[in-house]
């Protein structure tokens, strides 16, 4: 993950909940109050790259700023889901960067089960993914449906495997024409 | 809240990366972003001002939490702004070396919006901002210097081995007059010839001459 990638920063900018522990003149601007200050115990959601530096700097004699917790893409009701059935959960509408934003949480919570569910998740869909890649029809009949609930790493995913499928098919052709 | 231009540069940015072209230069988005960054420093010297240069973190926590994510917008303004231009850099860059020439088809697209009435509010813009212009010339010209070290080889020609020596060109824009092993020729606009590849690829990527097969 580097600085300048696009598709980490726009990971970051996803929102997770948070709770000051401290009142705090002057910020009241990130609960939408212009002018107030943020009291204690208030919760707000804010994006992950504020949020977790938040969360992870200590002063010298209190506990931390802020506490997070888990973003209501990671909550259990969609592990539940996932771990009932992964192939029919919408993971775009839970978060465009479903299983980044699940790497950055797993980064900062130690979460066994959620491992499991993510990788059994992002291996079952992935079987489906090449099937509907490589099934010409797949985009445009009813595999449609099922496009519109990748994430965008699964995107990238079959794009990946559409496009080798395609240019496997034109390398032959060529080889066939000589 | 804060961030959110920043957030919709990278936006933009995403967008870019699977588009041929480069899109228009977000000059709004881009200063309000910088305008952002300027209203928090003022902010966090207004915060500070009172403590006049001695303020202690571990006794003024709250005060301390204000700084920190009026520090962390600007880092990730800072951020969003270093990678929105990277981006467009990097396809410029691109472009430079595909031999695409950039800055004369921005040329070709003002006077064609001009002409057409200005068309839509960009039309008769650059999509470059000034600095990416000159970013773009720069580039083009250590991109010469770098390849005039050999003279056989072109770094920027076609990977492709040719399969015919000669080939058939039609001429889209006039060019002049060029220099071939097999005398001059000139190129005036829709005359068609039987030329040597190697004689004319450049003139095929800047897009005076297109290639019939």
């Amino acid at each position: 993950m580097s600085y300048y990638d696009v598709d980490a920063i726009l990971t970051d900018a996803q929102k997770v909940p948070c709770t000051f522990e401290l009142t705090v003149p002057g910020l009241g601007y990130l609960e939408g109050n212009m002018s107030g200050d943020m009291k204690q115990g208030s919760k707000v959601e804010l994006p992950l790259w504020l949020g977790e530096m938040l969360a992870l700097s200590q002063s010298l004699n209190t506990s931390s700023l802020v506490t997070l917790d888990h973003p209501s893409a990671l909550a259990p009701r969609v592990l539940n889901a996932l771990k009932a059935d992964p192939k029919t959960v919408d993971l775009r509408a839970q978060a465009q960067h479903f299983y980044n934003l699940g790497a950055r949480i797993l980064e900062l919570f130690d979460e066994e089960e959620m491992i499991d569910v993510l990788s059994d998740t992002y291996k079952t869909r992935a079987a489906v993914i090449a099937d509907q890649a490589n099934n010409v029809r797949g985009a445009l009949g009813e595999g449609a449906d099922f496009l519109k609930k990748l994430d965008e790493n699964e995107r990238e995913l079959f794009r990946a495997a559409h496009d080798s499928a395609k240019s496997v098919r034109t390398w032959m052709a060529d080889l066939s024409k000589k | 809240m804060y961030g959110e231009s920043g957030l919709k540069l990278v936006q933009h940015a995403k967008r870019t990366l699977k588009l041929p072209h480069l899109p228009p230069y977000q000059t709004e988005l881009v200063r309000a972003t910088t305008r952002e960054v300027r209203d928090l420093d003022k902010d966090v010297a207004a915060i500070l001002e009172p403590f006049a240069g001695s303020f202690n973190p571990s006794s003024e926590p709250a005060t301390a939490c204000a700084l920190l994510t009026n520090h962390l917008c600007m880092r990730r303004n800072k951020r969003c702004l270093l990678a929105y231009h990277r981006n467009r850099t990097d396809k410029l860059e691109e472009m430079c070396w595909s031999g695409i020439d950039v800055l004369e088809r921005q040329q070709q697209t003002a006077k064609n919006g001009k002409e057409g009435g200005n068309s839509g509010a960009d039309g008769g813009s650059s999509s470059l901002s000034p600095e990416e212009e000159e970013y773009v010339r720069q580039y083009s010209d250590l991109l010469a210097a770098y390849k005039g070290q050999w003279t056989d080889i072109d770094l920027t020609g076609n990977l492709e081995p040719p399969k015919d020596l000669f080939i058939d060109v039609r001429v889209l824009k006039d060019a002049g007059e060029i220099q071939t092993e097999y005398g001059a020729i000139t190129l005036t606009k829709n005359s068609q010839f039987y030329v040597r590849q190697g004689d004319v690829e450049r003139l095929i990527q800047q897009g005076y001459l297109q290639r019939l097969s």
